[in-house]
């Protein structure tokens, strides 16, 4: 065996999972010190400049309400949840076809990528009220959160089928590869990381997308919680209301994380050893 | 890595094919201006013989290999290496989400073979080739050299009679790369396939081929054919380097 065959083999495992898990946790800790002291920043603020609670409440008074309002507010998570995970699915299923039929047409990429480049160019808030008048509001809401969410799935896509690495290809097709089979087994494998990226930035979008559907067209759902909260003046509510929201994107973004570490176990171990 | 144990694969049957003819091939790439890459190359590589085309870096091997592979058409002329042809790139494009032994199984199933029976051949190849406690392996996690044998494992279970191998091992350190010549030359010996080598690497080509064709600075010709001696290495060597100067490729 060669020095660099002996290189390539694994390091003893033991301490390693302990290892991790502490340096997972560093991790986080690190993260979670600026939104900590964002809170606390707050906190004393309101302790200083004491705002009326309808204008600033207090990160307590917040928490307080949250807690106060759980049911509304998971009544209306729910309905937001679902919204924005049918569409995401939507938004990578059409984007992710996009982005197929663009890289490998090229009629298709004179045709459709500029105006999939300009769709994003029109503030998609304005075009809102008239899906509504349009459509039934949970589909126009479920629309608006395809609209906020594919470009980044369609140009990731795009890029990733485009940008495979040539040698691959050129690897495939010396072997005797068709082109369908090259496109099938190697340019959409190869595309599928930053097609990931795409989706990831998706899911932080299509909640947008949902919050402003419902804010102008349904009682129910997060987006309508805080207009009608902040209407009553119930500001501490529509404070826990947008905390709820960026979870929701936080856990979509991570359940989206979670998959591409499943789906895509060699780009994980790749990063580490690179890194 | 001990050759001696290195045996031929159990149900892979490398065919014997024919001669790689190319005549006055043409070829030029871009089209603002478009570069003339192939100014009339005419080369001829016997079949079972490794053939080396030694040229300048840029000169156009490569894209001679894919016209002969097929994958490019000429502007004119003709380049014949019957249908049984493997290209075999200068990285190793080993694919980075299969493991190794489905990167290999690719050469049969791309065959053919059916995938049970690919894998199996697969298996067995990277016995051979001294692989096989990295089977399950992402390409990532190997080093360069095998990465490389992994290569070579699955243009072998292609099944082609006809290998094209782009600057294989100019990646490699010396001490993988000279491993590597003894795998080719093996390989080679129990096999018989029709090699044409591109390399910038004299050494190399003389290492491994019967003949030398030293390629001019683009747009590429064979200038001269150099046969090898076996016995006199360092001799065959300085007449390819005289006849690389002679095409005013190296200083």
């Amino acid at each position: 065996m060669t020095t660099a065959e002996a290189r390539t083999r694994e390091a003893p495992a033991t301490a390693q999972p302990a290892r991790r898990t502490g340096m997972r946790a560093g991790r986080v800790a690190v993260a979670l010190v600026l939104p900590l002291l964002a809170i606390v920043a707050w906190q004393v603020a309101v302790w200083v400049a004491s705002p009326r609670e309808w204008i600033l409440p207090s990160p307590a008074a917040v928490a307080q309400a949250g807690w106060d309002a759980r049911d509304r507010l998971w009544f209306h998570a729910q309905w937001t949840v679902l919204i924005a995970v049918i569409g995401l699915a939507l938004a990578v299923a059409i984007g992710a076809g996009l982005a197929y039929l663009i890289a490998r047409s090229r009629v298709a990429w004179l045709a459709l990528y500029p105006w999939v480049i300009v769709s994003q160019v029109i503030p998609l808030v304005a075009l809102a009220p008239l899906l509504v008048l349009w459509f039934p509001p949970f589909v126009a809401i479920v629309l608006l959160a395809v609209l906020m969410s594919i470009f980044p799935v369609v140009v990731a896509g795009v890029d990733g089928l485009r940008g495979t690495d040539p040698d691959l290809v050129r690897a495939a097709r010396g072997l005797g590869a068709s082109e369908g089979w090259t496109w099938a087994h190697v340019r959409v494998p190869a595309a599928l990381p930053r097609l990931f990226t795409g989706i990831r930035m998706a899911a932080v979008f299509v909640v947008s997308g949902a919050v402003v559907g419902e804010l102008v067209a349904s009682d129910r759902g997060l987006g309508a919680l805080t207009r009608l909260s902040a209407g009553q003046f119930e500001t501490a509510v529509t404070f826990a209301g947008v905390a709820l929201l960026a979870l929701i994107g936080l856990a979509l973004f991570g359940a989206v994380a979670l998959a591409e570490r499943m789906a895509l176990p060699w780009t994980r171990r790749a990063t580490r050893r690179s890194s | 890595m001990n050759l001696l144990w290195v045996m031929p694969a159990k149900g892979v049957d490398v065919p014997h094919g024919h001669d790689i003819r190319v005549s006055g091939a043409r070829l030029a790439l871009g089209d603002d201006p478009p570069v003339d890459v192939l100014g009339g190359v005419d080369l001829r590589a016997p079949v079972g013989e490794v053939t080396a085309i030694v040229g300048p870096s840029g000169c156009g091997k490569s894209t001679l290999l894919d016209a002969i592979a097929g994958l490019i058409p000429l502007d004119a002329g003709t380049a014949d290496a019957g249908h049984d042809v493997a290209l075999m790139p200068q990285r190793d494009a080993l694919l980075p989400w299969l493991c190794l032994e489905e990167n290999v199984a690719l050469g049969a199933r791309l065959s053919g073979m059916p995938a049970r029976d690919a894998r199996d051949a697969a298996t067995r190849a990277l016995q051979r080739l001294g692989l096989a406690g990295f089977a399950r392996h992402y390409p990532h996690a190997l080093s360069g050299g095998m990465r490389q044998r992994g290569a070579l494992a699955r243009t072998l279970l292609s099944g082609r009679s006809t290998w094209l191998l782009d600057e294989p091992f100019g990646a490699l350190d010396a001490l993988t790369r000279s491993e590597m010549h003894a795998v080719l030359r093996q390989l080679h010996a129990q096999e018989g396939p029709t090699i044409l080598l591109v390399t910038h690497d004299i050494a190399e080509a003389v290492a491994l081929a019967a003949r030398v064709l030293v390629a001019g600075p683009r747009p590429m010709r064979i200038v001269h054919q150099v046969p090898v001696d076996p016995d006199d290495a360092a001799g065959t060597g300085r007449a390819v380097l005289d006849a690389l100067r002679a095409a005013g490729a190296v200083a």
